[in-house]
């Protein structure tokens, strides 16, 4: 899912930069209004093990793999404006430093990964409407982390299908199909891991993680 | 142990158990531009870990679990800087 440089035109570029960075300034917005320092060993050990989950490659099927994003993850357990601040980390490091995903892409890999994963935090919510059951929970969890995963590459066939390398080879005809039918694959490996490990941390007692806000109040 | 130093460890650790499984089949974007003809260009900041290794550890699972070990250092240190600054602001 990380676009690497070369991808995208540089109008692509730059639109993406523009909306992402809207979407970051609104976020530290949120964020720094509702923030709690107590918030701050959770943001960056799950900061941090989305990073090394991103690693980990799991096969899908005919020689093509996919790894879990964790924008869902993190969205539950920080709330959507810090999880998209804390994805955000992600990808810059893995921008600067591993060569996954680009720096002229990088507006369009925030958006793909860290806002839509962010706002599947609203999902979830709507989905668990308040329910305490765990079998609730597991669901919301699964569906939204499945449709971010699907949604963010809907948006990344977009961008690369209407950019010259990709347009020449059929445009968005093409990569949109594509792009969208194997990450329908990769999000059941993303719902999976996501909705498990997200139910297991649910059950653990609030001691445990006491800076568990948006999971704990029933996703407030 | 304070839970999230357990937690990181945690982390570490099954990342060093599962380095070795990851597939390395191209991943949905690589495969789609793989299959339309598109030739991946080298990154013009080609980083100091370039695709999670570390170019001067001759040891594939080695170079990898190194890099991975720096990387999830430098978003936790990233992490707590963010915490930090957004602390500031707390009513």
């Amino acid at each position: 899912m990380h676009i690497p440089d070369g991808f995208l035109s540089l109008t692509i570029c730059i639109v993406m930069y523009v909306i992402s960075m809207g979407f970051l300034f609104w976020s530290w917005k949120k964020t720094k209004n509702s923030y709690s320092s107590s918030m701050t060993p959770l943001l960056a050990v799950s900061s941090a093990f989305v990073f090394a989950a991103q690693m980990i490659n799991f096969p899908i099927l005919y020689g093509t793999s996919g790894h879990l994003v964790g924008g869902t993850f993190l969205s539950v357990l920080l709330g959507p404006y810090a999880a998209i601040l804390s994805m955000t980390i992600v990808v810059i490091m893995q921008a600067l430093f591993f060569a996954d995903g680009g720096i002229f892409t990088f507006g369009a890999n925030v958006f793909n990964m860290a806002i839509i994963g962010g706002l599947s935090f609203f999902l979830v919510k709507a989905l668990t409407h308040e329910s305490k059951s765990n079998s609730r929970f597991f669901f919301s969890v699964f569906v939204s982390s499945w449709i971010s995963m699907v949604l963010g590459a809907l948006a990344c066939g977009l961008q690369i299908g209407f950019s010259p390398l990709f347009s020449a080879a059929g445009g968005i005809v093409v990569t949109v199909p594509t792009m969208v039918f194997w990450h329908v694959l990769i999000g059941f490996g993303e719902a999976i891991i996501t909705a498990t490990l997200l139910t297991q941390l649910k059950r653990m007692p609030s001691t445990v993680l006491s800076s568990f806000t948006s999971l704990r109040g029933g996703l407030d | 142990m304070n839970n999230y130093v357990k937690a990181l460890v945690i982390v570490i650790v099954c990342m060093a158990i599962l380095i070795p499984f990851a597939s390395s089949d191209p991943d949905g974007l690589e495969r789609v531009a793989e299959d339309l003809g598109v030739e991946e260009t080298e990154s013009q900041s080609g980083g100091l870990m370039p695709d999670y290794t570390v170019p001067t550890v001759k040891n594939d699972y080695g170079s990898t679990l190194i890099a991975g070990v720096i990387g999830v250092f430098l978003v936790l240190g990233a992490g707590l800087v963010l915490g930090k600054t957004l602390t500031k602001y707390e009513h």
